[in-house]
């Protein structure tokens, strides 16, 4: 152990309730930035899922023939506003309708796809675009009748449910970043304000290191070490703490929220999700300590000078 | 190796020292002298460039001390090994880590330190104390403690600001001892005292001050 660390490692030891509010306070602010991280994950994967849903159905005459069918999906996609066209056959209507009623399967017995219409689904690249579309495709043809896929929360169309998502992700993503920053701004002056204690207690010891030809950066290095232990000590409480709690509910999400890939299902992801906050949160942890640290010693070593 | 050239000071309207030169050559061992307040701790200051002369030069080893940044401060520090009076030992490390803070300053090679610090306690008599705290030694252990700190960096000047003025004289004449020996190995050896006894007992050069200026060399 070098004399830095040990000199850290003891003025810990010397001064416990020190180092445990500014773990503590690291810790609750790590806590709460993994589990904002993780809403906005979640909100901008379902979101990201109802953006990729067909947002248009266009349901087709049973008279309508092959040719003009094709015509008409042709035409859809050489649309420059429509995106992702598909033709989806009656026999697919009935294995869609069958997978929604797969609870009573009673229901699924008792259709045959020819009650079924065809249909050719499609997104527009923009929802402003989708009442124009809508009205256009009602005009063709071969076109019975045009509806909009999710009916979600008494939302009539797709794009309320995508606003009203957009308004929920915004909202976590601005609410928990200010939270964040604010818990970590609180961080920062509690390390600033341990460090310079710690400055303070060792005034007569940083003057006799200075006489004896310590440079600046001797005497600033266990000071920094200390920030950087109660950075990493605080990073990785709060987040094995909220690691804990998205592990322990993370089945009754999965389960609640169904198709909605609102964590990832595959452990391996779920890991590597959770790996890369680690990975940012500890730059920031760092960040913190280093800043919290030199802005601490540079004002103590001044008023020492 | 030490020059002052026409060195002055005030601190207000106190005149700490008034156009001081002298010279000290490497190996010698000269007493500053006189009595409190005539400037022999600011001649000690101004060798460790802990505070700049009005006007005047000083030199170590025919540099201009006065002249050097404040970032190379701590490399003319390393050169020398410095004594108080008041000991200025860490009181939260022990005798052995005191001493290891020297050479750790000096970025001395730390496989080197145990045996550096291990010889340097065997010369000031502190073997068997080094895990002992500084709480837990006399005053003669604690200066013993700061003269191992200034020597083991192997230093070319010794610095002793009143190394014995804490101290009876029984253990003042330990330290001096101590300090003759290292003298004796070709250390420069500067030492601020206003000890009559000892300054006539040791028989080196002296440089007295009166009031800030030069009165005897």
């Amino acid at each position: 152990m070098s004399i830095h660390t040990k000199t850290a490692t003891d003025a810990i030891k010397r001064s416990p309730f020190q180092a445990i509010s500014a773990i503590f306070v690291l810790a609750l602010t790590f806590f709460v930035a993994t589990t904002v991280a993780i809403l906005v994950y979640a909100s901008n994967k379902s979101l990201s899922y109802f953006e990729t849903r067909p947002q248009i159905i266009a349901f087709l005459k049973n008279d309508s023939t092959n040719e003009t069918v094709s015509a008409l999906q042709n035409k859809l996609i050489s649309d420059p506003r429509l995106k992702d066209v598909k033709y989806v056959a009656k026999e697919e209507a009935l294995e869609i309708y069958k997978k929604a009623t797969e609870d009573n399967p009673l229901l699924a017995e008792l259709v045959s796809p020819s009650i079924f219409p065809a249909s050719l689904e499609f997104s527009v690249t923009d929802l402003k675009l989708a009442e124009n579309v809508i009205n256009e495709i009602k005009n063709e043809a071969i076109v019975e009748q045009v509806g909009f896929t999710a009916n979600i929360g008494g939302e009539k169309s797709l794009g309320d449910v995508v606003g009203r998502l957009k308004t929920i992700s915004s909202y976590v993503r601005i609410g928990g970043i200010v939270f964040v920053i604010a818990l970590g701004v609180t961080s920062f002056l509690v390390l600033l304000v341990i460090v310079s204690m710690r400055m303070a207690s060792r005034k007569g010891e940083i003057e006799i290191l200075s006489l004896i030809g310590a440079t600046p950066a001797f005497v600033r290095s266990p000071i920094i070490i200390e920030g950087i232990i109660y950075s990493l000590v605080g990073v990785l409480t709060g987040w094995v703490v909220s690691f804990i709690l998205w592990l322990y509910v993370s089945p009754s999400i999965l389960s609640y929220f169904g198709q909605i890939p609102v964590l990832p299902k595959d452990p391996i992801q779920f890991f590597l999700l959770f790996a890369i906050i680690l990975g940012v949160e500890l730059v920031a942890g760092l960040i913190i300590a280093l800043t919290g640290s030199l802005i601490a010693v540079k004002r103590s070593l001044k008023k020492t000078r | 190796m030490i020059s002052f050239k026409n060195v002055t000071k005030n601190f207000g309207s106190i005149n700490a020292l008034d156009n001081v030169s002298f010279e000290i050559k490497p190996g010698e061992f000269v007493f500053l002298t006189g009595p409190s307040g005539a400037g022999k701790t600011t001649i000690l200051k101004m060798i460790l460039r802990d505070i700049l002369p009005d006007t005047g030069k000083v030199l170590f080893d025919n540099n201009d001390i006065t002249e050097i940044a404040d970032r190379d401060v701590p490399f003319l520090r390393q050169q020398m090994g410095i004594v108080f009076q008041d000991f200025k030992v860490l009181s939260e490390r022990t005798v052995a880590e005191n001493v290891e803070v020297a050479l750790a300053v000096s970025n001395a090679p730390q496989e080197d330190w145990a045996k550096r610090v291990s010889h340097v306690l065997k010369l000031v008599g502190l073997s068997t104390r080094s895990k002992l705290f500084p709480s837990q030694l006399s005053g003669g252990e604690l200066q013993r403690v700061s003269l191992a700190r200034a020597l083991v960096i192997n230093p070319k000047l010794i610095l002793a600001d009143e190394p014995t003025g804490n101290l009876d004289w029984k253990t003042a004449e330990g330290i001096m001892e101590l300090l003759e020996k290292i003298n004796k190995e070709g250390k420069t050896i500067i030492m601020a005292t206003h000890h009559e006894g000892i300054i006539k007992h040791a028989k080196h050069r002296v440089v007295e001050l009166v009031d800030g200026k030069v009165t005897k060399q």
